[in-house]
């Protein structure tokens, strides 16, 4: 019976020490640091097919937290990075967006890969008092329908990229045009405002084809795209599946019958294809040849810390958080009612020109890109040549709007 | 396309992907048969087949060289794995190999990562393989034909292999009954040993093989352990002819069901799966569970 006794009490007392210690310890840290650093919340798909966009995206962030601190931070506090790795699943990224939140005291996010991660945490923000400055999410509908106030866009939207493609095709040539989309939110997106676009501009829409996320064998699309006659193709893919698509569709000679054209392409593509992209058309999210001051500053910069140019989503995750340390800097905090109101209004000169975000849905208003992937002195792969660019009022649909009038 | 140039086309598309599957389900299924292991490194393995084949078809700039060697390579760390680690464990419950061998992948796959970058490298079809030929007037790519016909090699090899060595005959007999074996006087642990290092090796060759159509990837592992654990699964666990069989009706399913019904696309391979277990609940030619 003593024996007993003896043992609960030392239970009890282990028990109090492990509470007292528990609930101790998220007020050490505060007074051991003098001004609390600006954390920042990236719940990253570092893994799955679309790792290497999520890659891309954490090196974006790296160089510009490494080289804002080295300016002595932001309002005088330093920028402290959180990266998770959600491996490219919704469920995931909301669990990981929620610790960085209830853990780590993360009041910003950035770098959600996704669009079905960045639909899937939307909801959140609100209950969590967070802000999210997209960098890499196409959906159409995070700045219609799915529209939160705590939602910030800064990169090219599904929406835009389809709609550049779509000037470009206006003036060309092709008549009948099909679509292929990766089957998950942003592919079924970006087709579906390509479709619209196409039947406006009195194009042959024949139609389209959606591949799961993580197809190895493309074959079967191949084929389907051959038999259906397009002079042109429209590609809504990313990361291992758009490799592999472009591998296989050049061995299927695809590209001597059907001009190849996609919403978006990233630099991890022909390097991993080689000349399998060759010839390929695109709308481009960042291209690295943009001429102006600031990018010029802006490659420099990256090849001196990466040894190589500055990818598509590398910089969007860049201009990303130029929008950011905007609205911080006018908000004079981080507060995320008064950032807020301050990102609504904040428009910044940097490395793709005039970018400004607009207070009626919160997408950052910018010009549209297309380019060719050609050979190029100096480069292994095929690099992006810039064939056309049109002004940010012909590439931006109306505020909560995914299609356009004209 | 005419309707039989499109089924010709299409079927040997079918024989040229269940040739990789095959690569990966038999090398899982020979190592449960023997070893009663579920090897969660398979994928990874199969990956590591890919990357070294970059390497060295990198150096030595011939894709042959890389076909022989990466799987060697692939082989000689699978037995490294088995004779450093799996061996310590062969008195321990099924579970146990579980956490090891999935252990195994993380951690390798995190070396890959590490070792070559986490962008997809290019590997290039051979220059023999790398042309069209015409079928009923269809272009069609040589580089999966030669899959197709490397699938047929390699499973008479194995059959061969099986029927009529000594060794595939040990191999037969110690996944029926290791105690006997072991008491007429073979090295059982050899003989686990090498029928780790060959199923690796062939999920090995499974990788080298695959890069030219999906490069070499980090994310490769991933989307095909699922796969190879299907064929395993509709074959029957430990069945050579099982895995040959599930390969080819996976591949065919899914490339005649992805052109029909794409929005079902995913399901298929699923489906087939149920369907199997439902009628044969220990696969098509596995023991009843």
């Amino acid at each position: 019976m003593t024996e007993r006794v003896g043992i609960t009490r030392r239970a009890v007392t282990k028990s109090a020490v492990a509470g007292i210690a528990l609930a101790a310890v998220p007020f050490w840290p505060r007074r051991a640091v003098a001004a609390e650093p600006i954390k920042i919340g990236m719940p990253l798909a570092l893994t799955g097919p679309l790792g290497s966009v999520g890659q891309q995206l954490k090196r974006g962030g790296e160089l510009w937290a490494k080289t804002q601190n080295a300016k002595g931070g932001l309002v005088g506090r330093q920028i402290q990075l959180f990266i998770e790795d959600t491996g490219g699943n919704p469920a995931d990224a909301v669990r990981k967006a929620q610790e960085l939140v209830e853990r780590d005291g993360c009041n910003i996010f950035t770098g959600i890969t996704l669009s079905s991660e960045a639909l899937a945490v939307v909801p959140k923000l609100e209950e969590w008092k967070a802000i999210f400055v997209s960098s890499d999410n196409g959906d159409g509908r995070l700045t219609a329908e799915s529209f939160v106030p705590n939602f910030f866009r800064s990169n090219i939207s599904a929406p835009m990229g389809a709609r550049a493609v779509s000037l470009f095709l206006r003036e060309s040539e092709w008549q009948n045009v099909y679509a292929i989309g990766m089957d998950y939110a942003w592919g079924r997106n970006s087709v579906q405002v390509f479709e619209s676009e196409m039947k406006r501009a009195k194009k042959n829409f024949i139609g389209s084809v959606f591949s799961p996320i993580g197809t190895k064998d493309f074959s079967t699309y191949i084929t389907k795209i051959r038999q259906s006659g397009a002079e042109a193709v429209y590609i809504t893919m990313a990361g291992d599946d758009y490799n592999a698509f472009l591998a296989q569709a050049a061995q299927y000679r695809l590209p001597d019958k059907v001009q190849l054209l996609s919403e978006v392409v990233d630099l991890t593509v022909p390097r991993a294809v080689g000349d399998a992209a060759l010839g390929l058309i695109s709308s481009m999210r960042y291209c690295f040849r943009l001429d102006n001051p600031k990018n010029k500053e802006f490659v420099a910069l990256w090849q001196k810390e990466y040894g190589a140019v500055p990818d598509n989503n590398e910089g969007e995750q860049w201009q990303a958080l130029q929008v950011l340390a905007a609205g911080i800097e006018k908000a004079g905090s981080t507060d995320t009612t008064a950032l807020r109101s301050a990102l609504e209004t904040v428009a910044i000169d940097d490395i793709k020109g005039r970018v400004a975000v607009r207070k009626c849905d919160h997408q950052a208003v910018q010009a549209g890109y297309m380019v060719k992937l050609v050979k190029a002195d100096g480069f292994s792969y095929p690099v992006p040549q810039i064939i056309a660019t049109y002004p940010d009022d012909k590439t931006t649909p109306a505020c909560n709007k995914m299609t356009f009038e004209d | 396309m005419s309707l039989l140039a499109f089924f010709v086309t299409q079927s040997l598309n079918a024989l040229s992907q269940a040739a990789l599957l095959f690569f990966l389900g038999v090398g899982l299924t020979l190592i449960f048969g023997i070893m009663r292991i579920v090897n969660f490194a398979h994928g990874t393995l199969y990956m590591l087949g890919a990357f070294v084949g970059y390497s060295v078809a990198r150096l030595t700039g011939s894709f042959w060289a890389a076909l022989l060697l990466a799987p060697l390579a692939v082989g000689l760390v699978g037995m490294l794995f088995e004779f450093a680690i799996l061996r310590r464990l062969y008195q321990r419950e099924a579970s146990a190999f579980l956490m090891v061998t999935f252990g195994l992948a993380l951690v390798l796959g995190e070396i890959i990562r590490l070792a070559w970058g986490p962008d997809a490298l290019q590997v290039e079809a051979p220059q023999t393989f790398a042309g069209i030929v015409f079928l009923l007037d269809e272009p069609f790519p040589t580089y999966r034909l030669f899959l197709a016909g490397a699938g047929i090699i390699v499973a008479v090899t194995i059959w061969q292999f099986l029927d009529r060595t000594r060794l595939g005959l040990l191999i037969r007999a110690a996944s029926q009954n290791p105690e006997m074996v072991s008491a007429l006087g073979t090295d059982v642990n050899l003989l686990r040993s090498a029928v780790f290092g060959i199923g690796c090796g062939l999920a090995g060759i499974g990788g080298v093989l695959a890069a030219p159509l999906v490069t070499a990837s980090v994310g490769m592992a991933a989307t095909m352990i699922i796969d190879a654990f299907v064929i395993v699964i509709i074959g029957g666990m430990g069945s050579f002819l099982g895995s040959l069989i599930a390969a080819l009706l996976v591949a065919f399913t899914q490339v005649f069901g992805e052109y029909y019904l794409p929005d079902l696309a995913l399901a298929f391979m699923y489906l087939l799966m149920l369907l199997v277990l439902v009628v044969r609940p220990g696969g098509l030619l596995g023991k009843e569970a």
